[in-house]
């Protein structure tokens, strides 16, 4: 079992692109890192330097208490999920599962109880000796899996290995996943651009954008409080709203024409990191706002609603910009209703609009 | 409507039928006359044979006459053949795998290069060579012409253009993943190439392996100029042109001759060609 450690790497590819910018990142022993983040955010890359398959321009990579910098995959005791797969076709599965011990010469005997073990773990018994042509996606799944475990690697490293199955059986993966990684107690690191996956998975997060570490915590602290406006806007759906607005001389917040008290915790932020008439984005959640009274609310026009089964994602506008609530299932509301929104004082999340931090946490 | 589909119908499959007699009716020539005695064929070369064990009488004579040497023309055609379709696959498979695999503009170039070599003809190219192998035999002392080593070496010359083509297009389909998957299963460089790539590859080889099979063992005129007519390594089609030669044209002997170096050929055709097909769609598709 192995931590981790990516002092302060860097990636530039020979035309000049800087996928990875100065990433610092602790990975404990047996913990479920989650690297998240849109497309071209730098998540993959950082993994395939974590095992080796691409090179690092600067900066050092330790598994346990070794530098691997120049050391081969082979060596790195790590063993990694692709997202296709990447079963050899023309192998059983017994033989994908059995091939890299072959390698290392692992005595016969050692091979079959390993991959027996595994197979009953992942529940591929009788799949044995077909080939991976012969399998269904979640079957193939589970048997690049396996491949993984009976290496009995350090780390388990995972490039979006659920993404090419269907939304139940991404589901229920999801959960077996969890599960394997309680049983195997090893570190695992995992890369998405699924926040769910993310939010569910991990016990720790790493959101990243543009090659640089957004914010690292565990989900609920990301969710609660986030580090700034990227990871606000990139996790939770649906998406969280934003206005513009600025701190006056009395600490209060002021959204176009109207004044907001704010509550004890916030103005002592405010105070402390904002300037005053500072420009702000305040940022709510769609499940921090309400439906209110003509005296407590603001009002907006409802645009759109859409019926979720359990709730209701309500689409409204104010002052032609478009945000979106979240409330009852049960709530009649229908386009060109004028409703009046009510935000949760305690809820709100104030970010500097240039440097894009939160003033709050 | 319907009347013109089935006009239509009806005139592709006259047009395909009379195509395939055509393309058969040499082949049908062959078989018939190599079960005649000379005399026959003079007579009436059309009929079919008065007596089938006639052809068996031929092959034994073809196979005993020391002047024909074809048990030695077999073994040298088969040396050929074998080793050149090892040669072309295994050579080609690799220079292909490297070229799809680093993304340089000296690899596109020479993948350019290999593709030049399907565009020019060989009758533009073999007396250059034949004076190259010459050159060689003059400056390093190594003896080119007339030899085994010689004519594999031609052959692997001209064989590897395509095979290269279609090699590089179905490796653009294997997943790099898979090749990443095996480093970190611990394989070398060499065992992903031999272990994952090459067992991937099959079915592009056994394309690969009947086409140039085909085209070796009938050449005719490539060991025409490296081997020479009447030497002493000789394959089939060179063997069957010097008795072809001789003072006396014996007809019999020459179908019956042609009719045995097809049969390996054509037997194997039939027992591949449906990898031809896949080899060839995958290849070119992808």
């Amino acid at each position: 079992m192995a931590k981790v450690r990516i002092s302060n790497i860097n990636k530039i590819y020979p035309n000049g692109f800087h996928a990875v910018k100065d990433v610092d990142l602790n990975i404990e022993d047996k913990e479920f890192m989650v690297f998240v983040g849109p497309s071209g955010c730098g998540k993959t890359t950082t993994l395939r330097m974590i095992a080796g398959l691409e090179d690092i321009t600067s900066g050092d990579m330790y598994i346990g208490d070794k530098i691997v910098n120049d050391v081969s995959p082979k060596d790195r005791n790590i063993a990694m999920v692709f997202q296709n797969y990447a079963l050899y076709p023309h192998m059983s599965v017994y033989d994908n599962m059995a091939f890299g011990l072959k390698l290392s010469k692992t005595p016969k005997s050692e091979i079959e109880e390993r991959i027996q073990i595994a197979a009953k773990i992942l529940d591929i018994e009788p799949l044995l000796k077909r080939k991976p042509k012969q399998l269904s996606g979640g079957q193939r799944q589970r048997v690049a899996l396996g491949r993984a475990i009976v290496r009995k690697p350090e780390v388990f490293l995972m490039d979006e290995p659920l993404s090419n199955l269907d939304a139940k059986l991404r589901i229920q993966m999801r959960a077996e996943l969890i599960k394997l990684h309680k049983e195997l107690e090893t570190t695992f690191i995992y890369v998405t651009h699924d926040q769910t996956e993310a939010m569910t998975m991990g016990s720790r997060i790493c959101v990243m954008n543009d090659g640089i570490v957004q914010q690292v915590a565990d989900p609920r602290t990301i969710y609660n409080a986030p580090a700034n406006l990227f990871v606000a806007s990139f996790i939770g759906a649906p998406q969280m709203n934003f206005f513009d607005g600025v701190v006056n001389d009395d600490h209060d917040l002021v959204i176009g024409n109207q004044t907001f008290k704010l509550t004890e915790t916030l103005t002592d932020a405010v105070k402390k990191k904002a300037k005053k008439n500072t420009s702000l984005v305040v940022g709510i959640r769609p499940e921090d706002i309400r439906c209110g009274d003509a005296n407590e609310g603001v009002a907006a026009i409802v645009e759109m609603t859409e019926l979720l089964g359990s709730d209701l994602n309500v689409y409204f506008k104010i002052a032609e910009k478009q945000y979106i609530m979240k409330a009852e299932a049960s709530n009649q509301m229908k386009m060109g209703d004028q409703i009046f929104v009510v935000f949760n004082p305690d809820r709100l999340h104030l970010f500097d609009k240039e440097t894009g931090e939160s003033l709050i946490y | 409507m319907r009347n013109k589909k089935k006009i239509t119908r009806i005139l592709l499959t006259v047009i395909t039928v009379t195509l395939f007699l055509v393309t058969l009716f040499p082949f049908f020539i062959v078989l018939i006359n190599s079960a005649k005695s000379s005399l026959e064929i003079i007579t009436d070369p059309i009929a079919l044979p008065r007596q089938w064990s006639q052809l068996f009488s031929n092959i034994e004579e073809i196979w005993t006459s020391p002047s024909i040497r074809y048990a030695s023309s077999v073994y040298t055609s088969s040396i050929i053949t074998i080793l050149s379709l090892i040669a072309i696959s295994v050579f080609s498979a690799m220079a292909a795998w490297v070229l799809v695999r680093r993304k340089t503009k000296m690899s596109t170039f020479i993948f350019l290069l290999f593709i030049s070599g399907l565009i020019i003809p060989f009758q533009v190219v073999m007396f250059p060579l034949v004076a190259l192998f010459r050159t060689i035999n003059q400056t390093v002392g190594l003896q080119m012409l007339r030899t085994y080593h010689g004519m594999i070496f031609a052959y692997v010359g001209f064989g590897a253009p395509l095979a290269v083509f279609m090699f590089h297009g179905f490796i653009k389909s294997i997943p790099l993943e898979l090749e990443e998957a095996a480093l970190i299963d611990g394989c070398s460089k060499t065992q992903i190439f031999f272990l994952i790539v090459m067992p991937i590859l099959k079915p592009i080889f056994v394309t690969i392996s009947i086409l140039n099979a085909i085209w070796i063992w009938n050449d005719f005129l490539l060991p025409s100029l490296i081997l020479g007519v009447g030497q002493d390594i000789q394959t089939i089609p060179l063997a069957i042109a010097a008795f072809a030669g001789s003072f006396v044209k014996k007809w019999d002997l020459i179908m019956t001759a042609v009719l045995m170096a097809a049969a390996p050929i054509i037997v194997g055709f039939i027992l591949g060609q449906k990898h031809i097909i896949k080899g060839m769609v995958s290849g070119s598709i992808k």
